[in-house]
């Protein structure tokens, strides 16, 4: 059954994007992700326009991240002061992310900014994980973790503007978690992403804030900072295909539930490991992309830049 | 005022009666001059969420034809369906460091977003390049004006028609612009018939559809006609929302998603316990 969706100006059989809002959904609730790094490249492959996929993502990641800040919120794991500065942040830096997609797409190298921004986080973080999990796997220990932490901690409590974040139980800086924020929002306009695999190792290693907030205050951060990027992607780009969204939304709600159950029966360590192959996989896609020859050089788009 | 009158009636039936013997003895006397007519299947097209692309089938019929069957092969008819002209940013890809990136780019004012020629034989065979050029018959005779040059304004003429090729080998790779020879067939010794594909990805807008009757390599006539294509329904109404209202637009966005993530976990929780 084919959809003519509004924004991308395409018509799409819709069920292979409910499945893939469900496959992708399936291992957001599995590994506890929220699934942007994986579903923006998927829908660029499937040949959804690079900013359209952005932008719709971004809609998409507050479906999958609403119920489960509010869960946290309930239970008392938001630190509501970190999670505003944290958002201050995030809103500028989401404004200035949406500005550079705006003028990348004018200029024609949004595909390749985007293509490298995935190459670099995806390898990066996917390389991590792999190494930590291979690691716990063996059951040795990694020991550069303690002298990472120990290192980051002395100049970030040198910083001013010091507030006392109650929550946390942390007397820092404020400019650490704005600035943390700020990049998490830049990325989360530019990639498509909510962020939180930048933001929950930035939180833990550099605030040391504690684990039992982490998450919480990560996703309350990410509902709006996802929410403000909708509205300016569609606002400024007109992006956002609504159609879509709700395509990926259903699958995305759906295949989290299944996702959930199936993760409770692996370890966390095979988990971890099970991503990273997954991450390094859509990393190799994308890197295979750029430097092989493409069999067609020519591009073109009815895109002038602005309307 | 009653004589003026019967005055005007008097003289112009004296000019007809004169005229028209005038007008038959022209007819019958030299030859009768052929006219291309055309209609289309449907005249409005309406493009809505389940919009799958469509058929159009565009028909004419030759006026005064001398031709003896339809099979003879006396006329030769092209069809050319145009969509609406949008303007077109053509880039090209070069190494740079290892990674294969735009460097080169041109912007074309205005084309033919869809573009599908149908005929009765090929058309290098109907007519020659000069005919062809004259009525933008064929995917080398589309307008491609240069509007702008961004990268590299130094471009060779051989690097512009590589640009031109490009954009036409894509939109063909799209299914926009479509080629068809002999797919225009007479039924009758005036009567014609082509079946047009509009595909999925038409851009919405007006289409019209132009013929041009040939023979041995003269046009002897053209007609056109124009096929309104709109987006309709629920397919409209989001389309004018996120372009007239997007702040709008986004809030209903995240408020759909607020809801479908509440709703998820809502029934997730009721289906656990």
């Amino acid at each position: 059954m084919n959809f003519y969706l509004p924004i991308a100006e395409l018509s799409v059989n819709i069920f292979v994007f409910l499945g893939m809002g469900a496959a992708v959904g399936f291992l957001s609730g599995m590994f506890g992700v929220g699934g942007g790094f994986l579903m923006t490249p998927l829908l660029i492959f499937s040949g959804i326009p690079s900013a359209v996929a952005v932008g719709t993502e971004a809609a998409q990641i507050v479906a999958s991240s609403v119920s489960g800040a509010i869960a946290q919120y309930r239970r008392k794991n938001v630190d509501v002061k970190l999670g505003v500065v944290l958002l201050v942040g995030g809103i500028l830096g989401s404004i200035i992310g949406v500005e550079v997609v705006k003028i990348l797409r004018r200029i024609g190298q949004f595909d390749l900014v985007i293509s490298l921004a995935y190459v670099t986080f995806l390898g990066a973080i996917g390389t991590l994980m792999l190494i930590e999990s291979l690691n716990t796997i063996r059951k040795s220990r990694a020991g550069h973790v303690a002298s990472r932490r120990s290192g980051q901690h002395s100049w970030i409590h040198g910083l001013p503007l010091k507030m006392r974040f109650n929550r946390s139980k942390l007397y820092i800086s404020a400019i650490p978690p704005f600035v943390i924020g700020a990049f998490v929002g830049f990325l989360a306009a530019l990639m498509g992403v909510g962020g939180g695999f930048i933001m929950i190792p930035a939180m833990i290693y550099l605030l040391r804030v504690p684990t039992n907030v982490v998450v919480g205050t990560s996703l309350f951060q990410i509902v709006f900072v996802t929410g403000m990027t909708t509205v300016l992607h569609a606002t400024q780009n007109y992006t956002v295909d609504i159609v879509l969204a709700l395509l990926l939304m259903t699958g995305g709600v759906i295949g989290a539930q299944f996702g959930a159950v199936a993760g409770e029966k692996l370890k966390g360590e095979q988990l971890r490991f099970l991503l990273a192959a997954l991450v390094l996989m859509v990393c190799l896609r994308l890197a295979w992309d750029l430097v092989v020859e493409p069999s067609e050089l020519y591009s073109i788009s009815s895109l002038t830049g602005g309307h | 005022m009653g004589w003026i009158r019967a005055a005007v009636s008097a003289v112009a039936v004296l000019v007809l009666g004169i005229a028209t013997p005038v007008a038959h003895a022209a007819l019958e006397g030299t030859v009768a001059t052929e006219q291309v007519e055309v209609d289309v299947s449907s005249r409005s097209v309406a493009v809505t969420s389940g919009f799958n692309g469509t058929e159009l089938v565009v028909f004419g019929s030759v006026a005064n034809s001398r031709q003896d069957s339809p099979e003879s092969g006396y006329y030769d008819v092209v069809i050319v369906v145009e969509g609406v002209m949008s303007p077109v940013v053509a880039r090209r890809k070069s190494s740079v460091g290892g990674l294969w990136i735009n460097t080169a780019s041109i912007r074309f004012g205005s084309l033919p977003s869809y573009y599908a020629i149908a005929s009765t034989r090929p058309i290098d065979e109907i007519a020659d390049a000069d005919v062809r050029n004259v009525h933008r018959i064929g995917f080398s005779h589309v307008p491609m004006q240069v509007a702008s040059k961004g990268f590299s304004s130094g471009l060779s003429q051989s690097e512009l028609t590589a640009f031109q090729e490009s954009v036409v080998r894509l939109k063909r790779k799209d299914g926009l612009y479509i080629s068809e020879d002999y797919s225009v067939a007479f039924i009758g010794r005036s009567l014609f018939r082509a079946a047009i594909g509009l595909p999925a990805n038409i851009p919405v807008g007006p289409v019209t559809a132009r013929v041009y009757l040939f023979r041995s390599g003269a046009m002897l006539s053209t007609a056109d006609v124009t096929v309104a294509l709109t987006r309709q329904g629920l397919d409209r109404y989001l389309h004018t929302m996120s372009k007239s209202q997007p702040l709008l637009y986004g809030l209903l966005c995240v408020a759909l998603a607020v809801g479908a993530g509440m709703l998820g976990s809502t029934l997730f929780r009721k289906g656990s316990h």
